[in-house]
């Protein structure tokens, strides 16, 4: 295992200069925000240390956080403290603000990021849920220009991005919560805090004169990336929101993940309990 | 004694702890702030196959041995035996290999990394057998053959017939009880180092519960005699009895190291390496059959207790005896029938850990017990309070409760406090309507204080008090006892107690860490005996130096006239002189040097054990503890949450209510672990969940409201007569939260941890 006292450490100034050590292969480095992850997996001997790490925390072009277009406009190196604490997140995506409240304790909350968490492509990473449930777009750029997509077409698979060795994710478009809509957040993990995720995820929803208008809703830890679960989702658009649509919302969303076995959970807990979430994120809407 | 409750002035205070300051303030040394200069780092090699022949090991010539310095069983000077009981387990592989992870050969190097560099230059050539790694393969092999199992102890107690008994009973209730390993998980790793002595001996230093376990333990190993290997304890962060046993082993490597490359050798394990090599609590598979009348009465207990131990005897038969004696502790039954086992596994020998055999089999007993009672369609607080031992009942082991103790009362209390019986009417017991699912359990138990049986009468602990000039230049006393101090207190609590056997203030005593060079034996820090046990001996000692202290005053300053030490000052107790315990003592130590006392442990006469037949009075006196714990589930994810838990605990003499609360509260929190969280399974051969990462403990948001009280039975056969509280806590939450949860959902869960994945697989197969 390579040290990490022998890595190059990388400290550009600007986004431009970073963005510069990325285009080339020769002087590219593993682009670390908060640490809360890479570092972890360094110490345990998971993950090698990279011989050059390009270090994030300096650029003052990814710690935005403001309301444009009718989005929040996040930047990725906002860490899980701020998006707790936000009043224009706890506004505008409120889901997204208790899901950044659950991740790890104080200090990984003061150091980790959004774009770490998204980044380290997790299917247990907290945050991706909320985003998906709001329709997110992750915005990226390479020295070849920027471009954005839906983050659901950005989580490719397993540890796996829509992400080029050159490009740096730079933000999220995070659609504000329209009026009249609701969302939540529910995380199951071993213990009270400071746990990962068993199962967890997000609705966002919106009932008209006793039927569903819009339901969105997204799981995480129950397939190789966080997911919308569309077959549900399209199912229960345009039901009246009663015992009938619970039940059949439970069985269906169960059937659409796919979740494995591991340390915290099992297989069957985790289909099972996904239905059971779906039914309480209804039972949450029903009760606005 | 004759001593009377008034004497006391520092007993029964909550007076701060005395290594409080040094570790707030992060000034106290621990084993890995030790300064070792010149010093090398230790690495232990290990077997890469869980059970197998070693037919060779390889040292790649493409790396320079010259380097570094390599301990192979050839280099080890004695005997290639850890010498604990059994004496089964090598230092190093050199045939068998048991385990994966089993040490093959040591390496130190002036750094870690070219240690560990080193490690990876040797290979090992086995040939591979297949292996036995889980419980579940254990008890499936036991219940059809028990001969096909490498059987570690074997021990009965037998009581009465239990034919006799299950004849004479209206119904039978059988059950089943299942539990898997904890680890202690204590603060600071596993941290050794070895100094050679010139004298060609060694000095170790580190983070451990019993030195006097280390220092004999390695004699045949490094082939020197007891006085050339000396053991010192550092400041410790935590032990849990996970560093009872397994520090010999660390010690050996660090000490076989320095005695060959002459030079100072530590071994300090990172978290990784401390949940993978080190020892965890046992195991356990128990089935119950237990007769009973219609009426409510047992008239038989049969009982197997079968623990996994591992790959090696170390400690087991001791925690498997202390397990069947608390399998069917608390309540009176005429014919009773306990066969323990320990059988091998090809996994990391398991070991001490709070409670030492109790916890498991209390979680059986006491799941056990409500089934009893929900057969008779009896309430659990009726059946238990029809059943519940008194004074003057006995044991399975024939031993006659005849000092006042706990039980029944701590049961009667705590039903009380908790309101248990109105409660446990509205509980949910799965109604599919309710929003949250309530229930309420209970549990009630004791634990045998101090070693099992004969143990104590067997070691005789000693313990000396050396009257000198303190570090302060003023004389003063300082405690000499092996006991350690590893959060529990001891460095608190026996001052306490010998400047009241003294008539000194605190200020006046001290109690250093261990040091064999000083300490006589008092035996290992373990089995919730340093309080009852040493505390006993350290009064005795610090009496006989007051005796000594007085007659001096006497005959130097009151011409004869007794004195009496008081509060640091020498009353003439026939006219109103008085002189200062610093002047007395000065002119003492000037005239005749330092002086030291010694007191040895004495067990009463009147106890009487046969370790063959296990008949007898198993334990001096038993502390005893009731656990009502309360419960929310949440019915959409089966999530588990404790609310409260309501306790009453006899420890005897409160010596420091403020540190004895802190350990019942401390243990309730690891028994929650041990109830709802913390598992940990063998995934290749290997532990599963080995960083804090995955090994899942409880939180501060996790632990529940408490209610601790105390009801004071005194130890009879020494002052100042407090009993057992280390272990206690750890025994009987895990079987309340297990009875809750039964009274919640309808469902009872007979493995551990209580997991809402068990909660469902249970309903589902109900369903089916």
């Amino acid at each position: 295992m390579k040290n990490l006292e022998e890595s190059i450490f990388l400290e550009p100034a600007t986004l431009a200069e970073a963005l510069r050590f990325q285009a080339d292969e020769a002087t590219r480095g593993l682009p670390l925000a908060g640490g809360t992850d890479l570092m972890v997996q360094w110490e345990a001997g998971v993950r090698m240390a990279p011989s050059r790490v390009l270090n994030l925390k300096g650029l003052a072009e990814l710690h935005g956080l403001s309301v444009a277009g009718g989005s929040l406009v996040i930047g990725a190196g906002v860490t899980h403290a701020m998006l707790r604490r936000s009043p224009l997140v706890r506004q505008h995506a409120p889901s997204l603000a208790e899901a950044a409240a659950t991740v790890g304790g104080a200090q990984i909350q003061a150091l980790g990021t959004i774009g770490g968490s998204i980044g380290n492509a997790s299917p247990a990473g907290d945050l991706a849920p909320s985003l998906l449930v709001a329709h997110a777009d992750v915005e990226v750029a390479s020295v070849r220009g920027a471009r954005r997509l839906a983050l659901s077409k950005f989580l490719v698979g397993y540890r796996k991005l829509d992400l080029a060795p050159d490009e740096l994710i730079l933000r999220f478009h995070v659609p504000v919560l329209p009026a009249g809509a609701s969302e939540t957040w529910r995380k199951l993990g071993p213990r009270a805090a400071q746990a990962i995720s068993k199962v967890m995820g997000s609705y966002r929803g919106r009932v008209e004169n006793g039927h569903i208008a819009d339901f969105a809703v997204a799981l995480g830890s129950v397939a190789p990336t966080a997911i919308r679960l569309p077959q549900t989702e399209a199912w229960l658009r345009g039901r009246a929101l009663n015992a009938d649509t619970l039940d059949g919302a439970e069985q269906r969303a169960s059937a659409e993940v796919t979740p494995i076995a591991d340390i915290r959970s099992t297989a069957e807990y985790r289909r099972w309990v996904s239905g059971r979430l779906v039914r309480g994120f209804l039972e949450h809407l029903a009760s606005l | 004694m004759s001593t009377t409750v008034s004497a006391y002035r520092h007993v029964g205070q909550g007076l701060p702890r005395l290594d409080g300051d040094e570790k707030v303030r992060g000034l106290a040394a621990y084993a890995d702030d030790i300064p070792v200069p010149d010093g090398w780092y230790g690495h232990v090699v290990r077997s890469p196959v869980s059970r197998g022949r070693l037919k060779k090991l390889v040292f790649d010539p493409a790396f320079d041995w010259s380097r570094v310095c390599v301990v192979t069983p050839a280099d080890i000077p004695g005997e290639n035996i850890v010498d604990m009981i059994g004496r089964d387990m090598p230092f190093l592989a050199h045939d068998w290999i048991q385990y994966k992870g089993e040490p093959l050969a040591l390496i130190a190097a002036p750094t870690r990394a070219l240690a560990r560099e080193a490690g990876s230059f040797v290979r090992a050539e086995i040939e591979e057998h297949p292996p036995l790694l889980t419980l579940r393969d254990m008890i499936a092999e036991y219940k059809r053959d028990p001969s096909a199992l490498h059987q570690l102890a074997a021990q009965t107690i037998s009581k009465g017939s239990v034919e006799q008994g299950f004849a004479a009973a209206d119904l039978v209730v059988e059950g089943e009880y299942w539990a898997g390993h904890q680890e202690q998980l204590y603060i600071e790793p596993q941290g050794m180092v070895a100094f050679p002595e010139p004298d060609g001996g060694v000095f170790i230093q580190g983070s451990l519960q019993c030195p006097y376990y280390i220092a004999p333990e390695l004699i045949v190993t490094l082939n020197l005699p007891l006085e050339k290997i000396r053991v010192k304890q550092t400041a410790v962060g935590g032990a849990f009895g996970g560093k009872e046993e397994f520090p010999t082993l660390i010690a050996g490597y660090c000490a076989l190291l320095a005695l060959k490359c002459r030079k100072p050798v530590k071994i300090i394990y990172d978290r990784h390496q401390d949940i993978l090599y080190t020892t965890k609590r046992h195991p356990v598979w128990v089935r119950h059959r237990t007769g009973l009348t219609r009426d409510g009465a047992i008239t038989a207990m049969q009982v197997d207790f079968v623990l996994d131990g591992g790959a090696y005897t170390t400690l087991s038969p001791v925690v498997m005896y202390r397990g069947i004696l608390h399998t069917t502790l608390g309540y009176k039954c005429p014919h009773v029938f306990v066969d323990g086992h320990v059988y091998r596994t090809n996994t990391f020998p398991n070991g001490a850990f709070r409670g030492f055999g109790a916890p498991q089999a209390i979680w059986a007993l006491e799941s056990h017990i409500d089934r009893c009672a929900s057969a008779l369609g009896m309430t659990p607080e009726g059946f238990r309070l029809r059943n519940a031992l008194h004074l003057g009942d006995a044991t399975a082991t024939g031993q006659v409760l005849s000092e006042p103790m706990g039980t029944p009362d701590v049961l009667e209390k705590t039903l009380a406090r908790s309101d248990f019986t109105r409660k446990r009417a509205r509980c949910s017991r799965g109604d599919p309507s309710a929003k949250k699912w309530y229930g309420i359990g209970l549990a009630f138990f004791g634990h045998g204080s101090g070693f099992t049986g004969d143990g104590e009468s067997r070691l005789k602990a000693k313990a000396a008090l050396d009257l000198e000039l303190l570090d302060d230049g003023a004389p003063g006393v300082n405690i000499r006892i092996s006991s350690t101090e590893m959060g529990q207190g001891t460095f608190t609590i026996m001052p306490q107690i010998a400047a009241d056997g003294l008539g000194l203030p605190m200020a006046r005593v001290r109690c250093p860490h261990p040091d064999t060079k000083y300490v006589p034996d008092s035996g290992p820090t373990v089995a919730s005996r340093t309080t009852m046990v040493v505390g006993s001996t350290v009064f005795g000692a610090a009496q006989k130096l007051k005796t000594l202290l007085e007659t001096y005053a006497s005959e130097t300053y009151f011409g004869g006239a007794p004195a009496e030490l008081v509060d640091g000052r020498f009353r003439n107790r026939y006219t109103t002189d008085t002189q200062s315990f610093d002047a007395v003592a000065r002119r003492l130590i000037q005239e005749r040097g330092p002086q030291r006392v010694y007191n040895q442990f004495q067990l009463p006469p009147t106890i009487k054990w046969d370790q063959k037949t296990f008949r007898g009075d198993s334990y001096p006196s038993y502390s005893w503890g009731c656990n009502v714990a309360e419960v929310e589930i949440d019915p959409l994810t089966l999530e588990l949450k404790v609310t409260k838990i309501t306790s009453v605990w006899d420890i005897g003499r409160l010596i420091n209510p403020v540190l004895a609360k802190g350990q019942i509260e401390g243990g309730l929190v690891q028994a929650l672990g041990y109830a709802v969280m913390e598992k940990i399974g063998i995934k290749d051969g290997l532990y599963d969940a080995s960083r804090m990462q995955t090994y899942v403990v409880p939180t501060a948001l996790d632990v529940p409201d408490m209610i601790v009280e105390f009801i004071e039975y005194p130890y009879t056969h020494g002052a100042p007569g407090a009993k057992g509280v280390g272990e206690i806590p750890m025994d009987g939450l895990a079987p309340a939260i297990a009875n809750a949860v039964e009274a919640a959902t309808g469902h009872r869960i007979t493995d551990l941890p209580i997991t809402p994945e068990k909660l469902l697989a249970s309903r589902e197969l109900q369903a089916t």
